[in-house]
């Protein structure tokens, strides 16, 4: 079975690790949505948060090709980096795929793809990764 | 929110640094040390009459560094606290020693940091994070996603933004302490390879080793020390903040500038002064960008209009608003525990009127402002 990269802000969805949703805790009391988990809200501190399934896509609120990878990177490079607004509020921090340099701009339609990776030489450590594709 | 209630008068009364750059054959505790004896000959205070230690750094060289360091100089049996605060840590323990001080709990303290590091990104995570596999834990290319967006927002030239990096260089010429002393033309620096786009080596700080130490003194006790009061500089504002969701969350660009401001006018309030009556500014330039939103958050320059000010040459050393004066973290390098802690250096230094070549003309207000994970920011304010 596919395992999600992290499963408090990725909820695979069908068994074949092509499928899921983003995670978000909505504040029932101030309405703010973060991404990811929470035990208390972030604006007003709250303890009465809800789970919520996050839009599956946003704009592009900025991007970066990195050149120099981080340390143990696993993907290709140079790589596409991409910052992604969702109409819930919360920004998520992805690679862009399926798009040439070129066609980037600040402000795109964005949608959300799911793709396997696994570290170089480490037996078991394949993770669904949550990733964003230009929208149709 | 936030409370403080500052007591007696506190000055730094010495100031230290090692040399930024890469040592090879030196080791933490010889960086920090080096800085340590450099502020303590320049107070007049003996290690001997120094009730307690604050250092700051970052990377793992063992545990209580400080006190290994400090042990050094002699077993006084003196507190000696150690501080990571991510790329604040220098800037945190100097603020600790302002406050140790204010309140009456010491007349006199130490701040120093000092900082070994690996070369290469650098990232805020621990290894085995999914941050590892998303590929967004990247300091440099939080900078580019932040970059990006002002180009786009602000109209801002690349040229404008290189011209942070020229005007680092040409400052840090003139300072024998800084890692990187070659100046370059906007050509050079857009030219140099891209690390995250638009971000060029260039436009980067180094990441780099060294050291930095203040002897921080009560006013009131400053006969009683001998100290030299025409050199003694006021600190007149020490603030510290850590993220405020202030509409914006945790989610937005890392690092994002807008955390400072909280910061910002919390210093201005408790010094008593606004924008327009500082002389001069050290900031968190850990890339140009960072330059540029950091004056704006400091509300030195409209939001969106820095780009053009540093065009113009407002932000150089002999601009209306000098930036960074001894090269910044862009050229100095970025020691994450001494750098908060060399600004507050190249501030005394400028106050006194000791910056020889690159003397800013007669200031009497100076902050320094650090910004780093966690969205940590310190804002001092020194005055004459």
């Amino acid at each position: 079975m596919p395992v999600s990269v992290d499963e408090k802000c990725l909820r695979l969805t069908g068994d074949d690790g092509t499928s899921g949703t983003l995670l978000g805790m909505r504040c029932t009391e101030c309405g703010i949505v973060v991404f990811g988990p929470a035990t208390f809200c972030q604006s007003c501190s709250s303890p009465a948060l809800e789970e919520i399934e996050l839009a599956t896509g946003g704009v592009l609120y900025s991007y970066t090709i990195v050149r120099v990878p981080p340390p143990g990177w696993p993907g290709p490079v140079p790589y596409v980096l991409g910052e992604v607004e969702l109409p819930e509020g919360p920004h998520v921090l992805a690679e862009v795929i399926e798009c040439t340099h070129d066609a980037l701009q600040v402000g795109m339609p964005m949608t959300l793809a799911l793709q396997p990776v696994s570290m170089p030489d480490v037996p078991g450590s394949e993770r669904v990764v949550y990733k964003w594709r230009p929208a149709m | 929110m936030t409370q403080f209630r500052p007591g007696r008068d506190v000055y730094v009364v010495g100031v230290g640094l090692h040399a930024f750059g890469r040592f090879p054959d030196q080791s933490l505790s010889d960086l920090a040390r080096d800085a340590v004896v450099d502020a303590l000959q320049d107070s007049g205070i003996p290690w001997t009459a120094i009730p307690v230690a604050y250092f700051g750094h970052v990377y793992y060289q063992g545990m209580s560094v400080g006190e290994t360091t400090l042990a050094q100089l002699g077993l006084t049996g003196v507190p000696i606290i150690n501080v990571e605060n991510a790329c604040s840590s220098g800037s945190t323990a100097f603020w600790q020693a302002y406050w140790g001080v204010t309140s009456g709990v010491f007349d006199v303290a130490l701040a120093f940091g000092a900082e070994k590091v690996p070369g290469g990104p650098v990232t805020v995570t621990a290894e085995d994070s999914p941050a590892r596999y998303i590929g967004g834990d990247h300091m440099m290319a939080g900078y580019a996603l932040r970059m990006k967006r002002y180009m786009e927002e602000t109209g801002a030239t690349a040229a404008a933004l290189a011209q942070v990096t020229v005007k680092a260089r040409q400052n840090a010429a003139m300072n024998p302490y800084a890692h990187r002393k070659d100046t370059y033309s906007v050509e050079d620096v857009l030219n140099s390879r891209l690390i995250a786009d638009p971000l060029t080596l260039y436009q980067c700080c180094p990441t780099s080793e060294g050291g930095a130490a203040a002897v921080l003194c009560a006013g009131d006790t400053l006969d009683a020390y001998g100290v030299d009061r025409s050199r003694a500089i006021r600190i007149a504002a020490a603030a510290l903040t850590s993220g405020n969701y202030n509409g914006r969350g945790s989610d937005h660009s890392a690092f994002s500038p807008y955390r400072t401001e909280p910061a910002a006018l919390q210093a201005y309030e408790m010094a008593g002064i606004g924008p327009e009556d500082v002389d001069l500014v050290q900031v968190h330039d850990a890339a140009t960008i960072g330059e540029l939103q950091q004056i704006e958050a400091l509300h030195l320059f409209p939001y969106g209009e820095a780009w053009r000010a540093t065009a113009e040459g407002r932000t150089a050393l002999t601009g209306d608003v000098p930036v960074n004066t001894d090269g910044g973290l862009l050229a100095m390098g970025h020691p994450f525990g001494a750098t908060g802690i060399r600004m507050v250096h190249e501030t005394v230094t400028q106050l006194r009127g000791e910056a020889g070549p690159r003397q800013v003309e007669n200031p009497r207000v100076g902050v320094a402002q650090c910004s780093g994970a966690g969205d940590v920011t310190t804002v001092h304010i020194l005055t004459r």
